[in-house]
């Protein structure tokens, strides 16, 4: 045995599951966006830890979402718009990947609400913090290194493990929240039920399946690498489940007990009061700016690459303008219209990212639907990969669950129950 | 000349023009003499599932009902004879080669030609107007075709000689790729592997002969090779790693899981398994780590013509013969000239009457850095490596000593998704 191998040997199994963790993580890591940030937030300073309990059968939901993508990547070595194309034909591929056009358009602009609403704090105002992120975002991806530049806003998005430490720092009710936890509450109305809709709709929002298995495409993992990367998975979605529990508590425990409404970033930022004091609204500013220009650089990235991909168009930023028209016209209108959205006299800001992540749980179903067809194509997985019955059993409940969720919401908005 | 999307969906029915079902999928003939696959039977769907209809039961295809000839209960089955093209399965929006530009295309549209009462595949279509026509939009794609800037003939077709299915489909499987394929450029190759993705990458890759897949692999990132190969049958791979050069061989190698590396080795040749197995034992980025075992050595006693006359024979196995060194009968480096220097020598000048013989070398643990530097100071284009004793073990190329340090073209680096 020569000497490279005996260093690969050495303790080879830690070096391969490093090696192959990466995409779920990173997904994981994009989900906690400027989105999900307010939605947390709103969740936990309007409902209290009333709403805590959905958050483990999301959980469940998102490793059962995000294990079926990863699977149909590792075992196809393709990405999803891929497969579809491949599988359901062309016209289904043009209605899903029009319907993922129209979120990651609304993503777009969520994110560049969450630059708006946190230079705010820094009193810049939007109309000049807005069109230079939108500018710096395209530069950064078209003419940098895009993976330096994704190792940076990944490690700043450490940041969100203050929530952790400041959920425990205001010392909340653990015994409220474990209660809160197992115990289903449920109000008929439609503001209660908007918010159970936004939280999953942006903790699995449909981007993420066809992002993450782009990636697992990407690095050529193989069905060997399943294992593993089912743990890559699992790691992920507990870790941005575990963040977005801790900002529902954190915001409970200040901003529902004192009575206050989020309007403004601003009054999310009080959340982080007792951890950085007179910093709080600094702190959560840098690290909801750091989110928003990760997500709205690679959302209207990936939008352009998948939806480029399934069509046959030339497509990556290697390439000139002049030889991939579509890929570079995706992607800069996503970010253009998305920035000018904001730009828009816009009452709320807080309400248009909420806004955009209802539309993601709108849409999750389809996609969920489509990636089942998928998943179940013994031609496609062979045997071995193919949905057992148990899992077939889970995600159709989700199914189930986000579409009664949804009809729900459409029902009480039509009614006028308003709480 | 008609068009799958115009085909695929109608009715078909039989000689009393009564309704058998809807026309499913063409199927085709692909042999090796003939050019152009010639359609021999359809499959059509009818309520008690799908049927095999043979050509020549077919009245006209080209109609607004498909009439057969015969009554439905008179239609013999049809008995698939072995290798045949389903063309709405294996072609239609499935990814193949468009072998003129090097690149790997989306078919959306099938043009069919008839010649002598058969249709034969004629062209595919990868334009933005056969996607329309595919998504029942004719009125605009025959709009945008009628436009001057987008009418030129021929744009977004591609004839049948000008691609290859290969990868097509989970099903098919090609045993030999076309000469068209193998006769691209290793980098064009490597990159068309790599757009495929690994499944369809792999497949490419295993239907080349040894040597072009060596030559196409050398040229694809070293993580990804191994990938590549993971589902290739070891035969295969032992075959390719001879083809390719021993430092290229020994970086996939220590890629691999130990067992199947040490397999493969056992595999190989001999001669080259040992070259192969001496490269592995160096620390990645030393000198032995990154330098080719592949280099001509001459005695200093040896003529001019001797030298040119041996090279005539040998050269065509080597890829580094722009530098020679000069040994003693131990192996012992003595000294080193060019190309340029041999060619300008009087015929009968003993190679130590030109040779350089304060040739500059590196020990093998010497740092891979280090190899660089002497490179760019002495322009050279080898850097010879010895033991020791003094002996020439192998040579650093200066391409690989530079690919080292500054690595390959930083775009090569972005990940895959991205570029």
């Amino acid at each position: 045995m020569g000497f490279r191998q005996k260093v690969r040997h050495f303790g080879s199994r830690a070096v391969l599951l490093l090696s192959v963790i990466g995409p779920g993580i990173i997904t994981a890591n994009v989900d906690n966006d400027a989105g999900g940030i307010t939605t947390y937030s709103m969740a936990g300073a309007h409902f209290g830890y009333q709403l805590l309990w959905i958050m483990p059968l999301v959980a469940l939901a998102l490793i059962l979402v995000q294990e079926m993508s990863a699977r149909l990547g590792v075992v196809t070595g393709k990405g999803l718009a891929d497969l579809i194309r491949e599988s359901l034909g062309v016209k289904l591929t043009t209605v899903v990947l029009g319907l993922l056009i129209v979120a990651n358009l609304a993503n777009t602009v969520s994110e560049f609400a969450g630059v708006a609403a946190s230079m705010e704090i820094f009193g810049v105002s939007k109309y000049v913090s807005v069109p230079v992120a939108a500018l710096l975002v395209w530069l950064l991806i078209v003419k940098g290194n895009y993976k330096v530049v994704e190792r940076v806003f990944l490690a700043a998005s450490v940041i969100y493990l203050t929530y952790v430490v400041a959920g425990f720092l205001e010392k909340p009710d653990w015994g409220a929240i474990g209660a809160a936890t197992v115990t289903p509450t449920f109000r008929f109305e439609s503001g209660f039920v908007t918010m159970a809709i936004t939280i999953v709709g942006t903790t699995i929002a449909p981007w993420m399946q066809f992002y993450q298995q782009s990636s697992i495409a990407d690095k050529g993992l193989k069905p060997s690498d399943y294992a593993f990367e089912r743990v890559d998975v699992i790691i992920g979605s507990l870790v941005a489940i575990l963040v977005a529990v801790f900002i529902t508590i954190a915001c409970a425990t200040t901003l529902h007990r004192g009575g206050i409404r989020i309007e403004t970033a601003g009054d999310a930022a009080l959340a982080l009061r007792s951890l950085a004091g007179p910093y709080a609204a600094t702190l959560f500013a840098v690290g909801l700016l750091n989110a928003s220009l990760f997500s709205a650089a690679i959302l209207p990235l990936s939008t352009a690459y998948v939806v480029c991909e399934a069509f046959g168009w030339e497509s990556g930023v290697s390439r000139t303008v002049r030889q991939a028209p579509v890929f570079f016209g995706i992607y800069t209108a996503l970010i253009a219209v998305g920035a000018a959205v904001i730009l828009l006299p816009i009452r709320s800001l807080v309400a248009t990212m909420m806004a955009s992540q209802t539309l993601n749980g709108v849409l999750l179903p389809v996609i969920l639907i489509v990636m089942l067809r998928l998943v179940n194509d013994r031609d496609l997985l062979g045997d071995r990969f193919v949905n057992g019955r148990l899992m077939n059993a889970l995600s159709w409940t989700v199914v189930a669950a986000l579409i009664v969720l949804t009809a729900i919401m459409v029902g009480t908005s039509f009614l006028g129950w308003h709480g | 000349m008609p068009y799958m999307s115009e085909l695929i969906g109608k009715t078909v029915t039989d000689l009393d023009g009564r309704p058998i079902g809807h026309l499913k999928d063409l199927l085709a003939t692909l042999r090796k003499d003939v050019p152009h696959p010639h359609i021999v039977a359809l499959e059509v769907k009818t309520p008690s599932g799908s049927r095999l209809v043979p050509f020549c039961d077919v009245a006209v295809l080209v109609a607004p009902a498909i009439p057969l000839t015969r009554r439905s209960s008179e239609i013999e089955a049809f008995a698939p004879p072995g290798d045949l093209l389903y063309l709405v399965r294996d072609i239609l929006d499935q990814q193949i080669i468009d072998v003129n530009d090097a690149r790997v295309v989306r078919v959306n549209d099938i043009e069919l030609a008839r010649i002598n009462g058969h249709f034969y595949i004629a062209n595919v279509d990868i334009s933005t107007q056969g996607l329309l026509r595919r998504l029942g939009l004719h009125g605009i794609a025959s709009r945008i075709a009628a436009r001057p800037r987008h009418g030129k003939l021929g744009a977004g077709i591609i004839s049948w000689d000008d691609v290859e299915p290969l990868a097509a489909s989970r099903t098919l499987r090609l045993k030999v790729a076309g000469d068209k394929v193998a006769d691209l450029h290793p980098a064009d190759l490597a990159e068309i592997i790599s757009d495929l993705g690994r499944a369809g990458g792999t497949r490419l890759l295993e239907s080349l002969d040894p040597k072009t897949a060596a030559d196409a692999l050398e040229e694809v990132e070293p993580d990804f090779q191994a990938s590549l190969v993971h589902a290739m049958p070891d035969r295969k791979v032992a075959d390719v790693l001879e083809e390719m050069s021993p430092d290229e061989a020994a970086d996939l190698l220590a890629e691999l899981p130990e067992e199947r590396s040490e397999g493969l080795l056992n595999l190989m040749e001999k001669e080259g398994a040992d070259d192969v197995r001496r490269l592995l034992a160096y620390p990645e980025d030393s000198a032995g780590g990154i330098m080719t075992t592949d280099f001509i050595a001459v005695g200093a006693e040896q003529s001019a013509a001797q030298i040119i006359a041996a090279l005539r024979r040998a050269a065509g196995e080597s890829e580094t013969g722009f530098s020679l060194f000069v040994t003693d009968p131990e192996g012992r480096l003595q000294g080193a000239f060019t190309l340029k220097e041999l060619v300008l020598a009087l015929p009968d000048a003993r190679a130590a009457d030109f040779m350089d013989h304060d040739a500059v070398s590196v020990k093998l643990l010497d740092d891979q850095d280090k190899v660089a530097q002497l490179v760019s100071k002495y322009n050279l284009n080898a850097v010879p490596v010895v033991d020791d004793e003094g002996r020439l073990q192998g040579i650093v190329t200066a391409d690989d000593a530079l690919d080292k340090i500054i690595p390959t073209a930083w775009k090569k680096r972005l990940p895959r998704l991205y570029h």
